[in-house]
Parts: C-alpha cells; sequence; structure tokens
C-alpha cells in the first residue's frame, strides 16, 4: 500500500536537530565553538559524528584526545542505542535543539561500552538483526542469505541509503503465506526510570483466537503500568520514532513499518508532559 | 561469585551454599566451539541480571585465558549478544528445556 510505504521513508529520514558541546574541563588550546548536526534518528551516534569529533580535535591537543564520549544532562549515552532511541527516552519533551555534551577524557567504564572503529558498529547492528531475525523466523530469512545481503544491509545504513537497505529488509519482513505474521515480535521497551535496562520477552503478533495482538495488548503482558487505568489520568507517553502509536496497533504492522534498521521495535516509556 | 555450579543430581553430599540473594538465577548449559578449551563443568546456575561480559569475565578466569585474549559467546549458534545484555532476557528469549544454551569461542564462529 502506498501510505504503508510512506511511513518507511519517514521512519528511515527522520532526522534530529542536534548541538554538540565540549565539555568545559577539557583542555582547549582555543575556544570550542558548538557544532551544529542533523542527526539521523535511524543511526548510531559514532557512526554519524565524525565531523563532531574532527570538528572538537581542531582545538585541542593530540595527547588530550582519547576516545570520544557523548552525554546529555549528565547521563552518558550509550553509543549502541539507536539515536532516535535515545533521543525520545531522555530528551523528547525538552526544546530542541537537543544539546549534547561532548568528552574525550574520563571514559565512563561502566556506563558504556568502548567502540574503537567502525567494525564494532557493523558487528553490533549485524547482531541486531541476527537475534530479531532468531524472533520473528528462527533465523531462517538470515541464514539463507548472503554475506554480500548481510553486507548491504549495514552499507544501506552506513550510507542512508533507503533503496539498497530495504531490497534487503524486505526479506526479513516477510512471512509464510500461512501464516498470519512473524513468529516472535522482536521488541524492546525501556525506561528511565527503572533499574532494569530494557523488556525484552516473548510475544506472538496473533492470539490463541486468530486476532493480532495490538500495542496495548503487548503492554498489558510485559509492562501493564504503562497503561491508562480506565478512569485514571494519563501519566506516561509510549513513544516509538517520536510519535505514539494508538494503542490499537497491530504489532505485526509496527514491527513491519516502525522497527529500527536493526529490526527491533525501540519502545519509549516516558512520563506525559505536565504541560 | 559470578556463576554457580548447578545443583548436584540426588542422593549425593549435600553442598553448603553461600547465602542466596532474593535475586531469581537462571540455569546456563556452556558449550565451547571449535578448539576452545572445554569447561570441565559445563552447567551453571547464575543471576538473571548477570551480563554476558560478566559471564565471559568469568569463563576467561575459569579457562585460565589471558584478559587480553577474546572470547564470543553466542545464543542459538547465531548470534552473539551484546557485552552489556542480561542472561536473564536471553534465556526469557531463547531458553529451552529450562536453561539457556551458550556457545564459547576464542574465535569468530558465526559472524
Amino acid at each position: 500500500m502506498t501510505d504503508d510505504k510512506d511511513v518507511l521513508r519517514d521512519v528511515w529520514f527522520g532526522r534530529i536537530p542536534t548541538c554538540f558541546m565540549l565539555y568545559q574541563d577539557e583542555i582547549t588550546e582555543r575556544e570550542a565553538e558548538p557544532y551544529y548536526l542533523l542527526l539521523p534518528r535511524i543511526s548510531y551516534l559514532t557512526l554519524v559524528t565524525d565531523k563532531v569529533k574532527k570538528h572538537f580535535q581542531k582545538v585541542m591537543r593530540q595527547e588530550d584526545v582519547t576516545e570520544i564520549w557523548f552525554e546529555y544532562e549528565g547521563t552518558p549515552l550509550k553509543w549502541h542505542f539507536p539515536i532516535g532511541l535515545l533521543f525520545d527516552l531522555h530528551a523528547s519533551n525538552t526544546a530542541l535543539p537537543w544539546n549534547i555534551t561532548v568528552h574525550f577524557k574520563n571514559f565512563p567504564e561502566k556506563d558504556l561500552l568502548h567502540c574503537p572503529s567502525k567494525d564494532v558498529i557493523e558487528a553490533h547492528f549485524m547482531a541486531c538483526v541476527k537475534e530479531a531475525d532468531a524472533l520473528k523466523h528462527k533465523s531462517q530469512v538470515i541464514n539463507e542469505m548472503q554475506k554480500k545481503d548481510h553486507k548491504q544491509l549495514w552499507m544501506g545504513l552506513q550510507n542512508d541509503k533507503f533503496d539498497q537497505f530495504w531490497a534487503i529488509n524486505r526479506k526479513l519482513m516477510e512471512y509464510p503465506p500461512e501464516d498470519s505474521g512473524f513468529r516472535y515480535i522482536p521488541f524492546r521497551i525501556y525506561q528511565v526510570t527503572t533499574e532494569r535496562p530494557f523488556i525484552q520477552k516473548l510475544f506472538r503478533p496473533v492470539a490463541a483466537n486468530g486476532q493480532l495482538n495490538t500495542l496495548g495488548d503487548l503492554l498489558k503482558e510485559v509492562c501493564p503500568a504503562a497503561i491508562t487505568p480506565e478512569d485514571g489520568e494519563k501519566k506516561n507517553q509510549v513513544m516509538v520514532h517520536g510519535i505514539e502509536p494508538m494503542l490499537e496497533t497491530p504489532v505485526q504492522w509496527l514491527s513491519e513499518h516502525m522497527s529500527y534498521p536493526d529490526n527491533f521495535l525501540h519502545i519509549s516509556i516516558i512520563p506525559q508532559p505536565t504541560d | 561469585g559470578v556463576a554457580e555450579p548447578a545443583p548436584p543430581p540426588a542422593g549425593s553430599p549435600v553442598i553448603e551454599e553461600p547465602p542466596e540473594d532474593t535475586k531469581k538465577k537462571i540455569d546456563v548449559l556452556l558449550k565451547a566451539v571449535g578448539d576452545t578449551p572445554i569447561m570441565k563443568n559445563k552447567k551453571w546456575t547464575v543471576e538473571r541480571t548477570r551480563t554476558i561480559q560478566g559471564l565471559v569475565d568469568f569463563i576467561k578466569k575459569f579457562l585460565k585465558l589471558v584478559a587480553s585474549e577474546q572470547l564470543f559467546i553466542y545464543v542459538n549458534q547465531s548470534f552473539a549478544p551484546s557485552p552489556d545484555q542480561e542472561v536473564g532476557t536471553l534465556y526469557e528469549c531463547f531458553g529451552s528445556d529450562g536453561k539457556l544454551v551458550l556457545h564459547y569461542c576464542k574465535s569468530q564462529a558465526w559472524g
């Protein structure tokens, strides 16, 4: 359907206006100007910030530069989470641009994984794609693909090539005609307020009676606290790619149209803004 | 500790365990790939919140591998979970017959 394909493009081309500023305690030879960049929601921080690194390294001494890392209001930003997820989770109800602080010292070992090269990002991305397919198709589709197809997924993401990416990814979104959807839906639910990193469980897109399970059904099952009670006040927003999908939306549709390139639905539960 | 050996079969002498905290634990079965050394004890009971990195460090110590040596962990012989992934979540999604089977290898086995 034309409309549904448009959703794929809207998701792919989503951008977040961001202002990068150097941490005040970094040693510089002259004042560091902020650096402005439109970040792709579907990508990863360390994949799209080479220019940011170059910009700030120009005002620093070589010996003061170790691995770059990013922080928002005191929270280290995990580069291995998609950018759109980080924004929705931490800053979606604040004024734009998103103000990110850049660090080159005191890497927070307990909070962040190291990212020594692009290969590490590729390995992480492909591992997520494989995990998603293990849930959707018992890994049958991803395993049937050749190495060059896997590479094409990564190159499509790295080079922001929608058609190149979806030529392969569409196969990961198919399912046998006799079924109504995937075996299980790859999803992760994040909340800043809880200790655990995210909720991920087995969840079928179709109920025992043949009805399509909805986003509301998913939340009821794995995160009931996120649902507003019948006559209660709405305390949370359930956000994917910066919007709140209707709770009646079938999760199969969400999985096919609003997953990130890693084939996971990354869902943020955030406090309802009070204004 | 990171992991405890799985309980001994019935009939054998009871081993005194240190006081457990209230976190639930899951059973993990570790399988060696290729010419990676095989662990004498393959079955372990691990806290749900233990990360893959924590498990890697534990296996390396147990096998007396050097810290700089790499160790890869695979689920379903198909994907390598992120180092910060919790074993409890992996067990929920990929466990079978009451345990999570993990393959470990000194080199990349399944990409």
